[in-house]
C-alpha cells in the first residue's frame, strides 16, 4: 500500500476463529485491523476508531448485522461496508443490498477474492473522498432539508417547522427521522427502532420509543392525538407516512 | 397499504369460524325447514283426509337426531383438520429456524478451516504459528464432526431402528468418568458430583447415548450460564425402584412460559442470542429422545432460590445387585 497512513477495517464477527483468520490476512496485506465480537461493540467501536472499510457478519449476538449495517447508514451513507454471511441466498443478499451494503460475500467465501474485494472497496471509497463526491438524497449530507404535509425538517441546522412552530431537534431525534424517512410507508417495530435507533440488544423492552413518538406529534401533527404522520400499528409498531402529492424532498 | 385489508379473511382462524357458523346454520335451517314442511304435509293430509299414520310414518325426532349427528361429524373432522394444519404450520416455521441455524453451524467450521488453508497456501508462517492455526483448524475440524455426529444419531434414534446396546452399569461411576474424560470442555465451570445414598445406583443403560446425554445436558448448563464461574451440581437420588439425577445450574435459568416447550424438536429459547450461543434446536430434544429410550422421564424447572436451572432425569432402577452377579450381567448383556 502505498498511502501515508495505514487504512483501517473494523471487522465485527463473533466467530474468534474466523475473525482472527481475517485479522492475519488483513494485517499481511498492510492494513490496521480490529475486532468487535458482537453487533453493540461494533457500533461503539465504530465510532470511537473511525474506520475505512467494515467487512460485517450478519448472524451477530446482541443486534444482528443488518441492523448494525442500517445504524451506520443513517449518520454515514458512504463508508463502504462488505457483508460476510452464512446465508447467500439472491433473498438475503437483496436484502443486505436493500439496506445499503457495497458487497457481499457468502461463507465459505475464496481468500484472494476476498482480499481483492477489500482493497477495490477501499480504493473506490478513497477516490471519492478525494473528489468530494456528494450522493443525491443523502442522508450524511449536512445541508439536507425534508418537507412534509407543511412541515420542514432541516438536518443541517437540527431545527424543524411544524404546526406549532419553530423546533430544536436533539440528536436522538434527528437519528429517529432519519429512519423513519428512510423507511416510509413501511412498519417498523419497536424493537427493530430500539436496535437500529439506540444500538440495544435484542429483547430490550422500553417506553423509550413511545415518549419519542409522543414529542414527534407534537413536533409535526395539527391535532396529536389524531396522527397524520406518525401513526402506531398494533402489536407492530410505528410507521411514518405522507402523501406524496407534495413534494417530499427538497434541497 | 402495508398490510393488504382483505388479508384477515383468509386467516385459519377466520375460515374455521365461518365454517362453523355456517354449519349451525345449515343444521338450524334444516331442522326449521323440515318441520315447516312437515307442518305444511299435516294440513294437505288432514284435508284430504287420508291416514296421518300411513305417510307422516318417521317421527320428526328421529330426522333431527341423525342431521344433528352429521352435523357432529362434519363438526368434529373440520376441527381436526384444524389442528392437524396448526400443528404442519409449528412444524414448518420450526424446520425453516433449523435450517437457519444448521446452515450457520456447518459453514462456519468450514469457512475457518478454508480461510486457513488458503491462509497457508499464500504466506509462509512461522512455524510458531503455524502451530497456532493448526490447532484452530482442529478445533474446527472437531466441531464439525460433533455436528454431524448430532444429526446422525438424531437420524437414527428416530428412526426407531435404534435397539441400543444396554448394559447394566453404575451411573455415579459412568457420570464420573465422563467427567474426567471431557474435562477440557468444562474448565471454565465446575461440576460437583453428590450420591448421598452411599450405594451403588446400577441402571440400564446405552453407554454412547447417556454419554451424549451427559454432554448436551452440561453443555448447555454452561452454555446459557452468565455467571462468573458457571457451576453445575450433579445429585444421584434413589427412590424406590426410580432412580432421580438432578443436574443443578447456576445459569440464566427458564423462562416460564418456555418449560414446556424446551424439550420439542428445532425449538431454540428465543432470546439467547445475546450471547454466542447457537445451537440446533436439537440437543434437550435429543436428550429427551434419549431418555424414552431408557424408558424414563425429564423434567425441567427453575431453581427455588438462586437463578438456574433443574433437570431432573428419572430413570428404572435395576434392583440392588451384588458386586459378584454385575460382572455375569454384563457378559450377558454382550452376547
Amino acid at each position: 500500500m502505498s498511502f501515508f497512513e495505514k487504512k483501517r477495517i473494523l471487522v465485527i464477527e463473533d466467530e474468534a476463529h474466523i475473525a482472527e483468520g481475517l485479522k492475519l490476512n488483513l494485517v499481511l496485506k498492510g492494513y490496521d485491523v480490529k475486532i468487535s465480537a458482537d453487533g453493540i461493540s461494533g457500533l461503539q467501536d465504530w465510532k470511537d476508531w473511525p474506520p475505512d472499510l467494515i467487512v460485517l457478519d450478519v448472524m451477530l449476538p446482541g443486534i444482528d448485522g443488518l441492523s448494525v449495517l442500517r445504524s451506520i447508514r443513517l449518520e454515514d451513507e458512504r463508508i463502504p461496508v462488505l457483508i460476510l454471511s452464512a446465508k447467500g441466498d439472491s433473498e438475503d443478499k437483496i436484502k443486505g443490498f436493500s439496506y445499503g451494503v457495497d458487497d457481499y460475500l457468502a461463507k465459505p467465501f475464496n481468500l484472494e477474492e476476498f482480499l481483492l474485494r477489500v482493497d477495490r472497496l477501499i480504493v473506490r471509497a478513497s477516490r471519492y473522498d478525494a473528489e468530494g463526491e456528494r450522493g443525491e438524497g443523502d442522508l450524511s449530507d449536512r445541508n439536507w432539508v425534508y418537507t412534509f404535509a407543511g412541515n420542514r425538517i432541516d438536518f443541517g441546522t437540527l431545527t424543524a417547522f411544524g404546526p406549532h412552530g419553530e423546533i430544536h431537534l436533539t440528536e436522538q431525534e434527528v437519528k429517529l427521522l432519519k429512519l423513519f424517512i428512510t423507511n416510509r410507508g413501511k412498519p417498523i417495530s419497536r424493537e427493530k427502532l430500539l436496535e437500529i435507533g439506540w444500538g440495544y440488544p435484542r429483547g430490550t423492552k422500553s417506553r423509550t420509543v413511545d415518549n419519542f413518538m409522543v414529542r414527534f406529534r407534537k413536533y409535526f401533527e395539527i391535532d396529536p392525538q389524531k396522527p397524520l404522520f406518525f401513526r402506531s400499528l398494533r402489536s407492530v409498531g410505528y410507521v411514518f407516512d405522507h402523501d406524496s402529492g407534495e413534494k417530499g424532498n427538497d434541497r | 397499504m402495508y398490510l393488504p385489508k382483505w388479508k384477515w379473511v383468509v386467516h385459519p382462524i377466520i375460515v374455521f369460524i365461518f365454517s362453523i357458523v355456517a354449519l349451525s346454520l345449515s343444521l338450524i335451517l334444516y331442522i326449521y325447514w323440515y318441520v315447516e314442511v312437515s307442518a305444511g304435509l299435516k294440513g294437505v293430509i288432514e284435508r284430504a283426509k287420508l291416514d296421518p299414520e300411513q305417510i307422516l310414518a318417521p317421527q320428526t325426532w328421529v330426522v333431527i337426531l341423525v342431521l344433528s349427528i352429521l352435523v357432529a361429524i362434519i363438526l368434529a373432522g373440520i376441527f381436526i383438520i384444524f389442528v392437524y394444519n396448526l400443528k404442519t404450520l409449528r412444524l414448518y416455521r420450526l424446520q425453516r429456524n433449523f435450517i437457519n441455524n444448521f446452515t450457520h453451524e456447518l459453514k462456519t467450521p468450514v469457512t475457518s478451516l478454508k480461510l486457513y488453508l488458503e491462509t497457508f497456501q499464500k504466506y509462509e508462517l512461522s512455524r510458531e504459528d503455524q502451530l497456532k492455526y493448526i490447532n484452530y483448524m482442529i478445533h474446527d475440524t472437531d466441531r464439525q464432526a460433533d455436528t454431524i455426529n448430532r444429526m446422525l444419531n438424531l437420524a437414527k434414534i428416530e428412526s426407531k431402528t435404534m435397539k441400543g446396546k444396554f448394559v447394566s452399569r453404575d451411573l455415579v461411576a459412568v457420570a464420573k468418568q465422563f467427567y474426567k474424560k471431557n474435562q477440557h470442555v468444562f474448565n471454565r465451570g465446575e461440576v460437583f458430583f453428590h450420591n448421598p445414598s452411599g450405594r451403588m445406583l446400577v441402571c440400564r443403560i446405552d453407554l454412547s447415548l447417556f454419554e451424549m446425554l451427559l454432554m448436551n445436558l452440561l453443555t448447555n448448563a454452561f452454555k446459557y450460564n452468565e455467571s462468573k464461574v458457571p457451576r453445575v451440581d450433579i445429585t444421584f437420588m434413589p427412590k424406590g425402584r426410580k432412580l432421580y439425577i438432578c443436574f443443578e445450574d447456576n445459569g440464566i435459568g427458564l423462562r416460564r412460559p418456555e418449560i414446556k416447550k424446551i424439550f420439542r424438536k428445532f425449538y431454540q429459547t428465543g432470546k439467547s442470542e445475546n450471547m454466542t450461543a447457537k445451537g440446533s434446536g436439537l440437543g434437550l430434544y435429543l436428550v429427551d429422545s434419549i431418555i424414552r429410550l431408557h424408558k424414563g422421564r425429564i423434567m425441567a424447572a427453575n431453581r427455588e432460590n438462586n437463578p438456574g436451572s433443574v433437570f431432573t432425569i428419572i430413570l428404572p432402577l435395576n434392583a440392588p445387585a451384588p458386586a459378584s452377579s454385575l460382572r455375569l450381567h454384563e457378559k450377558n448383556d454382550m452376547g
